[in-house]
């Protein structure tokens, strides 16, 4: 056991030392009754592959992962889920399996990549199901970096995915569909990373750590 | 699960051809599509790694660039590419430069090839992009059906509402014999036909009253001797609007039709046309010719632009509405002269009233101003030239007060310089051949675009031709082609659109000027070298077919262009009319994509008119 989490640091340092082109990202959004992991639930989740500098939209997925009875709470507010919506929904352990099996040594990118990280692993361990991504980056946190090393006042709602966006000239999408945040995540992701390290060779490891609180 | 990728969906709905395809298909393609972020750091492996493919620009802006460095195109969102080696198998030669990073779709090889055989919308709009021929009309299906219910029965083949059989006789036969069987058929007219199937001549009610019996001939005489011999004609494949045009400028209410061999198969009469159903332009036209004053005119011709307006929309063929006003025009004009002659006594001396510019081309729009001369006899005396001036002046004011604005340049009748002895325009004509000032260049061109109106055909045949050897001059051609070749098409740098006005209206492109005019000032002068004296630019281009100074594929752009640049120009027309927003200039951002890359390809076609136009005539003179 501990050997095998030994091989395994070293296996994830080695993956973490290569450029950041040549690794696997799954840009993903989901959509929950609220903003507390513990208490709220995993309404819906989309992912879509990343190889740089590609997305790939063969790759894409959108489960809707409710019961009849859930509480959707804000939900309709937010992200326009009724109750119909849940009239075919998939088996949560199902989709989890999936995602995990897509994760394995793939970075997770999200905007405001914690939240929904907590949703994951409260989902996950409640199907004893393990997330094993290689790093989580938060296409958020990079922006609010960058804003604060240029000395920027960060402005309310500045920080917001479509205003992350439009700093990088990418198209205004209309749609809050929980998919097309994530193909907008996606690409924004891909503009900060090629923006940071798209000329000299940067490991993953290096765009990972502009992510964190400077 | 999929999701339904709504965003990408309605992207590709305002991104022709992905328009063509339904839901399904397009669901199909999406799901096996690629979007890579392109910029300068991977730009140079796109071709390298992902071709071919055909690729879909969402956002950012790139040079599209050939071997030998030149930019081809710059393309920005919507923009396709990549297709060429997809239909040619070629490999791609040409690189890209980024200017703004952006997202590109990529539509894999074996995704495109499965959406080509589902669609042939699809397809067909690959292969005319291929050959740059995006302008070709559309023959789909769904196309043909909508343009024949909602079409105006004016398009319609004259060969379609021919019914009655045809009724003739030799031109032997006695005018008795004709008579009788006109009177036996119930026709007002009859076709006088020779052996084998050779059109010689028309014989009508009005030729017995006026010809046979006002003037107390014997009855037993041959036909040959009273009939219209050689009369204009028309061929059953041409539209009922071609027959309509051809009356009015005739003033004649006959036609006799022909078949492609030149063989007469029936007559087409003005009733025929006002049978059919909704026949507004006969009645207007009709109800012009029977106003018995000036304020009768002036009340028929207010109904016009709304008129015009109606029609318009209902039609198809954008060309049919230039050409109703230019014989509504043609019919106001007409009877004016008759309410002066009524007045002023007919004309002393024999003239030609002269349409010039759009009325002569026919292509006349809701705000085209008049363009007229007069032509005269030579050695009038000053009370037969007070006559003319008093002509020039009633129709045009005339014209005028009936809703067709006055010239700005003042080219019209009413101007004494325009009102000319053969002699006299012909000394103005070489004056521009000979020794032109640029700005008189420019604006002696509308004169070859001549179309007698009204008046002496001989007195007006002899000034065509004379016009005509004087525009075949090689010195004034080669001034007019480098005028031409000079003239600032709306495509700048990277076959980006470039406004072509200022101030408030500077996001705007006059399509009139540095389009459809350009285009009508090139054909001009091939028009002029080849010595034709038909003034309508189609109608040219018609002509020119077997030139060998332009070549068919030119010929073929350049029509197509010109149709597709008046289509628009009307479409805008009927949408601003009644405001003050400018009637020739549009905003390209508010077309949807396919008019703007099909408004891009027309300027092209004209940016090589205008340099072949250059080569082949600027060089001499």
């Amino acid at each position: 056991m501990v050997f095998s989490s030994i091989t395994n640091w070293f296996k994830r340092r080695r993956q973490l030392a290569r450029p950041w082109q040549a690794v696997r990202y799954i840009a993903l959004d989901l959509e929950t009754s609220g903003l507390h992991p513990q208490t709220d639930s995993l309404l819906a989740m989309a992912w879509i592959e990343l190889k740089p500098p590609l997305l790939d939209y063969r790759s894409a997925r959108y489960y809707l992962l409710g019961q009849q009875d859930t509480d959707l709470k804000q939900s309709p507010v937010v992200h326009g889920l009724r109750q119909q919506h849940f009239a075919d929904p998939v088996d949560p352990q199902q989709a989890l399996k999936e995602l995990a099996g897509v994760l394995n040594g793939a970075v997770l990118v999200c905007h405001h990549v914690q939240l929904d990280w907590q949703f994951l692993k409260a989902a996950a361990s409640r199907y004893d199901i393990r997330l094993r991504p290689l790093a989580l980056f938060d296409t958020l946190q990079f922006d609010a970096r960058r804003l604060r090393k240029q000395q920027h006042h960060i402005e309310r709602g500045s920080l917001t995915l479509a205003s992350c966006r439009q700093r990088y000239q990418l198209p205004i999408y209309q749609a809050h569909h929980a998919f097309d945040d994530a193909v907008g995540c996606g690409e924004l992701f891909l503009a900060q990373a090629y923006h940071f390290g798209g000329r000299a060779r940067v490991s993953v490891g290096e765009i990972i750590r502009q992510t964190r609180s400077a | 699960m999929q999701p339904d990728f709504a965003e990408l969906q309605r992207f590709l709905l305002d991104c022709p051809p992905f328009d063509e395809l339904d839901a399904e298909q397009r669901l199909a393609a999406i799901e096996q599509m690629q979007a890579v972020y392109l910029n300068k750091h991977n730009v140079e492996s796109l071709f390298k790694e992902h071709s071919p493919a055909l690729y879909i620009v969402r956002s950012g802006v790139f040079d599209l660039i050939a071997p030998d460095d030149t930019v081809i195109e710059r393309l920005e969102s919507h923009d396709l590419f990549g297709f060429p080696s997809l239909l040619s198998g070629r490999p791609v030669v040409n690189r890209l430069a980024v200017e703004a990073d952006g997202i590109v779709y990529i539509c894999p090889e074996p995704v495109f090839n499965q959406l080509r055989r589902a669609s042939k919308a699809f397809e067909h709009y690959f292969i005319r992009a291929h050959g740059q021929r995006l302008l070709e009309e559309q023959k789909s299906e769904r196309g043909a059906s909508r343009s024949r219910a909602t079409g105006h029965h004016l398009q319609l083949p004259i060969s379609d509402v021919l019914r009655r059989k045809l009724v003739q006789m030799p031109s032997n036969a006695t005018i008795r014999s004709a008579a009788e069987r006109m009177s036996q058929e119930q026709v007002s007219s009859i076709l006088i036909i020779d052996p084998p199937d050779t059109l010689a001549g028309i014989l009508t009610d009005r030729d017995l009253r006026n010809r046979v019996v006002a003037q107390g001939l014997d009855y037993e005489l041959q036909v040959n001797a009273v009939m219209t011999p050689a009369p204009a004609t028309v061929y059953g494949r041409q539209s009922l609007m071609d027959a309509l045009a051809l009356m009015t400028q005739h003033n004649i209410h006959h036609l006799p039709v022909l078949n492609d061999k030149d063989e007469p198969i029936g007559m087409i009469t003005n009733t025929d046309l006002m049978r059919q159903q909704r026949s507004e332009p006969v009645m207007l036209i009709s109800a012009l010719n029977k106003a018995a004053s000036l304020d009768e005119l002036i009340d028929e011709a207010q109904h016009m632009p709304a008129y015009i307006q109606t029609f318009a929309a209902r039609v198809h063929d954008s060309t049919i509405v230039g050409r109703l006003l230019a014989s509504l025009t043609d019919t106001m004009t007409r009877r004016l002269i008759e309410l002066y002659e009524r007045e002023h006594g007919v004309a002393p001396a024999a003239y030609a009233w002269l349409a010039f510019g759009s009325q002569g081309r026919q292509d006349q729009t809701l705000s085209s101003d008049q363009d007229n001369g007069l032509l005269l006899a030579d050695d009038l005396n000053a009370q037969q030239q007070d006559w003319f001036k008093g002509l020039g002046d009633f129709v045009c004011d005339g014209l005028y007060r009936c809703g067709i604005p006055l010239c700005p340049g003042d080219i019209m009748a009413s101007n004494q310089d325009c009102r000319r002895s053969l002699s006299g325009w012909l000394d103005r004509f070489s004056n521009w051949t000979t020794s032109p000032t640029p700005k008189a260049l420019m604006y002696c061109q509308i004169f070859f675009d001549s179309r007698m109106v009204v008046g002496n055909k001989r007195l007006y045949n002899k000034y065509r031709a004379e016009v005509a050897k004087l525009g075949q001059s090689e010195f004034f051609l080669g001034n007019l082609a480098r005028l031409q070749s000079n003239v600032p098409v709306p495509l700048g740098l990277f076959n980006r659109f470039r406004s072509t006005e200022s101030g408030k209206d500077s996001d705007l492109i006059n399509i009139k000027r540095y389009g459809i005019a350009l285009i009508n000032d090139i054909v001009r002068t091939y028009s002029l070298h080849a010595g034709l004296t038909e003034p309508g630019t189609l109608a040219r281009l018609q002509e020119l077919k077997g030139s060998r100074l332009l070549n068919r594929g030119d010929n073929q752009a350049l029509g197509e262009a010109w149709l597709f640049l008046s289509g628009l120009r009307l479409q805008h027309q009927l949408e601003v009319w009644g405001t003050d927003k400018p009637k020739n200039a549009l905003d390209p951002d508010e077309l949807s994509t396919l008019t703007r890359r099909q408004l891009k390809s027309a300027f092209r076609i004209i940016k090589e008119a205008q340099q072949g136009v250059g080569l082949k005539f600027g060089r001499t003179g």
